[in-house]
């Protein structure tokens, strides 16, 4: 069993999903994780979606599959969307402190990150407080004026979700009308039986004849 | 007949005047689209065995022959779309930090002393600092690494758009 975070709830990643002779994911490229990402953790969202749907067929579990793809886009976009203010509040400090130039914007971005995550080390704490010092800035202060700096990017990044977002509402028609097909198909064998079960064999006989 | 060739004419004539980059800049940036990404590339999923796989097995589940060509196609289509879009954010163009972070007018003297053996003239030295305060004004407005591959990965959006549009609406008609 593993806890998904997504929906906050425990899931068997083991769990049978479909005939897997009859699956068409292993004849679609695959997506891709990032090194840091969990593989774990990406196939219990897919199961926590499929297990919403009764029953699915092979195309409704391809689709699916896109979509948990498209969930994990979301996730990136919207870390990059505050990894997008760290590196313009590096840029900003970077710019106001000239002595800055010559020790690089990476070390200093590099330091902001662990300062901001809270796991800056004592030089690297040193570094950033000189440099807003330095700056005549407070950290609430750097943030606004990155947010309004890497304002085009963020933009750029919020059409991306926006994007993924989109896709979802389509991959969730597609899916929705497989199911309904396969519903409808179901209902139509259903009444069948019942009027074949219904009908004796004279009755049926003499339907055919009319019709004919 | 001839109405269809007047309009076509009249479409070249117009493309001719609108479309595509027109600075130098913008047409070398557009040089280099299909290198990035390839999916201006028509693809060739028919002979592949994949996508006949994916037909029989679409065809089982009661699509019609037209049907199931249409979403096997969307479905190779929309991952090849989505497989360009991983590879462009994970591989966005390197940061050159040594021009981003050089001291331009600081690096004078030594832009004096490249250009001494030619014999070069004061109006040369500042042409050289000038034109590295260009390419340092330009690298620096591309951004970081994240800033990069969210505005390479955004170029991606109008594939991904159509690609999905295609599958669903080959998915619902089916």
């Amino acid at each position: 069993m593993l806890y998904n975070d997504h929906f906050g709830i425990y899931v068997d990643v083991a769990m049978p999903v479909e005939d897997k002779s009859k699956s068409l994911l292993p004849f679609l490229s695959s997506p891709k994780l990032l090194p840091n990402e969990s593989d774990a953790e990406f196939q219990s969202g897919l199961q926590s979606l499929l297990s919403e749907l009764d029953n699915p067929s092979p195309l409704a579990v391809a689709l699916v599959s896109q979509l948990n793809e498209c969930l994990w886009w979301i996730r990136r976009h919207t870390v990059d969307k505050e990894l997008l203010l760290h590196e313009a509040m590096a840029r900003l400090l970077s710019k106001a402190g000239s002595n800055w130039m010559g020790s690089g914007n990476s070390k200093l971005s590099v330091a902001l990150e662990h300062y901001l995550d809270g796991s800056a080390d004592k030089y690297q704490a040193g570094l950033v407080e000189e440099a807003l010092v330095e700056a005549n800035l407070t950290l609430s202060d750097l943030r606004v004026r990155a947010f309004k700096d890497a304002a085009r990017h963020i933009k750029m990044v919020d059409d991306l979700i926006h994007r993924q977002h989109q896709t979802i509402r389509h991959l969730q028609r597609s899916i929705d009308s497989i199911d309904y097909k396969s519903r409808l198909i179901k209902r139509m064998d259903l009444e069948l039986a019942a009027l074949e079960s219904k009908q004796p064999v004279k009755g049926a006989l003499t339907l055919d004849a009319k019709s004919s | 007949m001839t109405q269809n060739l007047r309009r076509n004419l009249a479409n070249q004539c117009n493309a001719l005047k609108s479309t595509g980059p027109k600075s130098v800049s913008g047409k070398r940036a557009s040089s280099q689209n299909s290198r990035k990404h390839g999916l201006n590339v028509a693809p060739d999923f028919e002979s592949s065995r994949e996508y006949r796989t994916l037909v029989d097995l679409i065809a089982e589940e009661g699509f019609s022959g037209f049907a199931c060509a249409d979403i096997a196609t969307g479905l190779l289509n929309y991952r090849r779309v989505m497989d360009a879009y991983y590879d462009t954010y994970t591989s966005p163009e390197p940061v050159d930090e040594f021009l981003r972070d050089v001291n331009v007018k600081a690096s004078i003297p030594i832009f004096r002393e490249l250009l001494s053996p030619s014999g070069s003239e004061p109006q040369d030295v500042t042409e050289m600092a000038s034109f590295f305060a260009d390419m340092q004004r330009q690298e620096r407005r591309k951004g970081g690494p994240v800033s990069r591959r969210s505005s390479d990965t955004h170029k991606l959006i109008r594939y991904q758009r159509n690609g999905i549009a295609r599958l669903s609406r080959a998915v619902r008609q089916g």
